[in-house]
C-alpha cells in the first residue's frame, strides 16, 4: 500500500470521506450527529478539521480511524475502505494516553506489539528512532509521570510515528499543553510529519485553534453546529515557514472565523 | 442493624472529617483506623460479649453486644471514605470558606458533608455486606460462648432449623434473607447512593444507573413511592442537619461519652474476665505451652487464609477486569454481584456442609466459606478501579490493533492494579475474620445441646472459638493477642510498602 502512495503525486487523495452520516440512538429519539460529510486528505497535506465545540470533530476523526462506525457512507484509505483500525491508520490524543506505568521506551513499544513481521530488536531500533527524532533521546527509561507535558506528547507523537503509519490522525494534540510549550511543538511538527523521509504521506489534525490551523495547516475543513455537515473548505496558500505575526497570516485567520462564525 | 448503620455513620463523620481537617488527629486516627480495620474483629467479640453481658446479664446484654460488634464492624470503611472525600475537596472550595469565616459547624454543615455523601453511600454497601456477615456470626457465637439467647435472629434461625433437620423452613430463611438484602440494596442503599449523586463534586463522572433491577424498579415506582422518598429525603436531611446544629456540643459530648462507653466495656471486659482466668497466675510455662500451641494454629491458618487468597486473586482479578470492560455486562452482573455478595457466608455453611463428598472435606467446607465471604472485596475493588480508567487508555489496546496478551500485560492488569492491592489488604482482613466460623462451626439443637457440623485441622480460629466455649480466657487472650499482632505487622512491613509502590506507579493521572 505504501509503495501506491510512492506513485501518487502531491495532493492526489490518501483518505477519502465519502457521504459519511452518523446517528446516535437513544432509548427514545435518534440524534444525527453528522450529515453527509464528503472530505478527502491528499498525499503531502496537513489537513486541520474544525468547527463549534461539540460539534462531531472528534467523532468524525474516529470514524476515519475506524473505531466507531459510520451509520451511512465509506471511509477509504486509497481504495480500501476501513471498517476497523489498522496498521496504516495511526493516533495522536489531547491527552496522550500513555501507560503511566510503562517507560517511554516501552510505551513506543506498545505500538509496536502488534507487528509480528519485526523481531524484537527490530522494533527496539524503530522505538528508540522514534524517540530520537521526536526529541527524547536520554528519555528511554523515564516514567511518563517524570516527563513534562509537552515530553509526553513527544512520546505520542513517536509512539505514532514508529508504527509506519501513512495517514496520521491528531485530535487537539496541542490544547492541553501550556502556550510556550504548544508553540516549541508546532514548530518542529510539520516538517516532522511532511517530509520524504516519513511513512506518513497525509495528516488530519483536529483543532479549535485557529491561529494554530493558519499556522500548520495546507487545508482547513469547516464543520457546522450539530448535525455536522462541510460548511466550507479553504486551502491555505501562504508560504512557510510562515510568519504569525504578518498581516497576510491575519488575513487568512479571519477567512476562516467567518466560515466559523 | 439499622440502629448499628446510622451509629456508625455519625461515628464515621465525626472521625473521619476531624482526621482530614487535623494534621495532629490525622496522626493519630490514621494508624488507628488502620489496625482497627486489618484485625479480625470477631476474635475479640467473646471478650465484648463477656464484658457486656457481665454488665446486663440479659437478652438486652446480648443484642447490646451483638449491636457493639456490628457497628465496629462497619464504622472504620465509612470513616475511611469520609476521610478520603474530605481530603480530596479541592483547595479552592476551603479558600472559599476562609474567606467568608466560615465556622467549623458551617464548614461542617455546607462542605465536608455533602463531599463526603457519595463516599458514604458507596461505602454503605459494602459496609451493610460486612454488617451481615458479622450480624449472622456473632449471633451464632454468642450462642455457644454463653448459652443465652440473642432472643431471634436470622443466624439464629438459620442453625436451629438446620439442627432440627428442617431444611424447607432453612431455604425458607435463606431465601427470605435474599429477598430482604435485595428489597434493601434497592430501594434504601440505591436511593441513597443515587440521592448522593448530586453531592458529587462535578469534576467525577457520574455512574450509570441502568441495569436491570433498577429499570424494574423504575417502572415499578415511576410516579408514587420514590417521588415519596425523595420529598421525605429531602425534608429529612433538612430536618437531620438543622437538628444536628441545634444540638451539635451535644454531638460532641455524645461521640465523647460513647468512646468513654467503649473504653469502660473494653476495661470491664478485661476485669470481668480477670478473675476467671488469672485467679492464679499461670507459670509461664503453661503460657508458653499454650503459645507454642496457638502459634502452630496461627501457622496453620496463615497457610489457610494465603491460599484461599491466591485462589480468590485468581478468579477475582480476571472476573472484575472483563465485568468491567463491557458495558452491557457490567450493567447486568454487577446488580446480581452485589446481592451474592450481601450474603453472609456463615449462614450458607449448614448448606455447603450438606453437598455429597465436600461435606466430608472440612478443608474445602473452610476454603469455600472464607472464598464466599472475601473474594468480592478483590472483584469489586478490581472493577471500581477498572472503570475509572480514562475510556482512551482502554480502547489503546485497538487503537494499535494489539494482540489480547500484549494488551492485558500492558493495560488491564496495570491498570486494575491499584483496585487490585486494595482489595487484597481488604481481603486478607476478611479471610482472618471468616476463619473464626470456617474452621469450627458447632450448631445448637433444640434440647440445647450442640452439634459440630464441620472442623478442620489445627487453625486459629477453631482455637479461638473452642476457648470461648469452654470459657478458657488465657488461651483466648493469647490466641487473640498472636493474631493481631501477626496480621498488623505483616500490614505495617508488606502491604504497606506494596500499595505505596502501586498507587505510586499504577495509578493513571495525566
Amino acid at each position: 500500500m505504501s509503495e501506491r502512495s510512492e506513485q501518487l503525486a502531491s495532493g492526489d487523495p490518501i483518505v477519502t470521506v465519502d457521504h459519511v452520516s452518523l446517528n446516535y440512538h437513544n432509548d427514545k429519539e435518534t440524534l444525527p450527529v453528522l450529515s453527509d460529510v464528503s472530505m478527502t486528505a491528499g498525499k503531502d497535506e496537513l489537513i486541520a478539521l474544525t468547527g463549534p465545540s461539540g460539534c462531531g470533530k472528534s467523532t468524525l476523526l474516529r470514524i476515519i480511524g475506524g473505531l466507531n462506525r459510520a451509520t451511512a457512507g465509506t471511509v477509504k484509505i486509497l481504495d480500501s475502505e476501513v471498517t476497523g483500525p489498522r496498521n496504516e491508520i495511526t493516533m495522536v490524543f489531547q491527552n496522550f494516553v500513555l501507560l503511566p506505568w510503562r517507560t517511554s521506551l516501552e510505551n513506543v513499544l506498545f505500538g509496536l506489539s502488534s507487528r509480528s513481521d519485526l523481531t524484537n530488536a527490530q522494533k527496539r531500533d524503530k522505538a528508540e528512532k522514534a524517540l530520537e527524532e521526536t526529541g527524547l533521546m536520554g528519555f528511554e527509561n523515564v516514567f511518563p509521570g517524570e516527563l513534562s507535558g509537552g515530553m509526553k506528547q513527544r512520546v505520542g507523537v513517536a509512539r505514532a510515528l514508529a508504527t509506519d503509519p501513512l495517514v496520521m490522525l491528531m485530535d487537539e494534540p496541542f490544547s492541553s499543553l501550556d502556550d510556550l510549550t504548544a508553540e516549541r511543538l508546532r514548530k518542529e511538527i510539520y516538517a516532522l510529519l511532511i517530509n520524504p523521509s516519513t511513512s506518513v504521506k497525509t495528516v488530519i489534525m483536529v483543532s479549535h485553534n485557529v491561529e494554530e490551523i493558519i499556522e500548520l495547516a495546507d487545508r482547513v475543513v469547516v464543520l457546522s453546529q450539530r448535525p455536522a455537515h462541510v460548511v466550507g473548505e479553504i486551502k491555505i496558500e501562504l508560504q512557510r515557514p510562515r510568519n504569525k505575526k504578518s498581516e497576510e497570516f491575519f488575513t487568512w485567520v479571519d477567512k476562516v472565523y467567518a466560515l466559523l462564525s | 442493624m439499622i440502629l448499628a448503620l446510622g451509629l456508625s455513620i455519625v461515628f464515621a463523620l465525626a472521625i473521619g472529617i476531624t482526621a482530614a481537617r487535623s494534621r495532629r488527629a490525622e496522626t493519630v486516627i490514621l494508624p488507628l483506623l488502620d489496625i482497627f480495620q486489618s484485625i479480625p474483629i470477631l476474635g475479640f467479640f467473646p471478650f465484648v460479649i463477656g464484658g457486656i453481658y457481665g454488665l446486663f446479664p440479659n437478652a438486652i446484654g446480648a443484642n447490646l453486644a451483638v449491636i457493639v460488634l456490628i457497628f465496629t464492624s462497619m464504622s472504620w470503611n465509612i470513616a475511611f471514605g469520609v476521610y478520603e472525600a474530605v481530603k480530596a475537596i479541592p483547595q479552592d472550595y476551603v479558600d472559599l470558606l476562609d474567606m467568608s469565616n466560615a465556622s467549623g459547624w458551617q464548614r461542617t454543615k455546607s462542605l465536608y458533608i455533602p463531599a463526603s455523601m457519595s463516599r458514604i453511600a458507596y461505602n454503605t454497601q459494602t459496609s451493610w455486606a460486612v454488617g451481615l456477615f458479622f450480624l449472622v456470626a456473632s449471633e451464632i457465637i454468642s450462642v455457644g460462648a454463653t448459652q443465652i439467647p440473642v432472643t431471634y435472629g436470622i443466624g439464629i434461625g438459620a442453625t436451629s432449623f438446620f439442627s432440627a433437620q428442617d431444611y424447607s423452613d432453612y431455604s425458607l430463611l435463606i431465601v427470605g434473607l435474599i429477598l430482604a438484602v435485595v428489597v434493601w440494596r434497592f430501594v434504601f442503599l440505591r436511593e441513597f447512593a443515587l440521592w448522593s449523586e448530586k453531592y458529587k463534586m462535578m469534576e467525577e463522572p457520574r455512574e450509570r444507573h441502568r441495569d436491570p433491577i433498577m429499570k424494574f424498579y423504575s417502572w415499578v415506582n415511576q410516579r408514587s413511592i420514590s417521588k415519596l422518598f425523595l420529598l421525605a429525603q429531602g425534608k429529612g436531611v433538612n430536618r437531620f442537619t438543622s437538628a444536628i446544629s441545634r444540638f451539635r456540643r451535644g454531638i460532641k459530648y455524645a461521640v465523647l461519652i460513647f468512646l468513654g462507653l467503649f473504653l469502660f466495656l473494653v476495661l470491664e471486659t478485661v476485669m470481668h474476665a480477670g478473675p476467671v482466668s488469672f485467679g492464679q497466675l499461670p507459670s509461664l510455662s503453661t503460657i508458653g505451652s499454650i503459645e507454642g500451641s496457638v502459634l502452630v494454629a496461627l501457622g496453620a491458618s496463615f497457610l489457610r487464609v494465603w491460599y484461599v487468597y491466591a485462589i480468590c486473586a485468581a478468579i477475582g482479578l480476571p472476573v472484575g477486569v472483563v465485568i468491567s470492560l463491557n458495558f452491557r455486562l457490567y450493567d447486568t452482573v454487577s446488580p446480581i454481584l452485589e446481592v451474592i455478595s450481601s450474603i453472609p457466608a456463615p449462614i450458607l455453611l449448614p448448606a455447603i456442609v450438606l453437598v455429597p463428598i465436600l461435606g466430608h472435606l472440612p478443608e474445602a467446607v473452610a476454603a469455600i466459606v472464607i472464598m464466599l465471604a472475601i473474594i468480592w472485596y478483590i472483584i469489586f475493588n478490581v472493577m471500581a478501579g477498572v472503570r475509572t480508567l480514562p475510556a482512551e487508555i482502554k480502547e489503546l489496546p485497538r487503537v494499535f490493533k494489539v494482540s489480547r496478551r500484549a494488551a492485558w500485560r500492558n493495560v488491564y492488569i496495570p491498570g486494575a492494579l491499584t483496585g487490585f492491592v486494595t482489595g487484597s489488604i481488604t481481603a486478607i482482613g476478611g479471610a482472618w475474620n471468616a476463619l473464626i466460623i470456617a474452621e469450627y462451626f458447632t450448631v445448637t439443637n433444640p434440647n440445647g445441646s450442640t452439634t459440630l457440623l464441620t472442623q478442620t485441622g489445627v487453625g486459629i480460629g477453631k482455637t479461638i472459638v473452642i476457648a470461648t466455649n469452654s470459657a478458657d480466657y488465657l488461651t483466648l487472650t493469647l490466641a487473640v493477642v498472636s493474631m493481631t499482632i501477626l496480621i498488623v505487622a505483616f500490614n505495617l512491613t508488606v502491604w504497606r510498602r506494596v500499595y505505596h509502590h502501586v498507587t505510586k506507579r499504577y495509578t493513571y493521572n495525566r
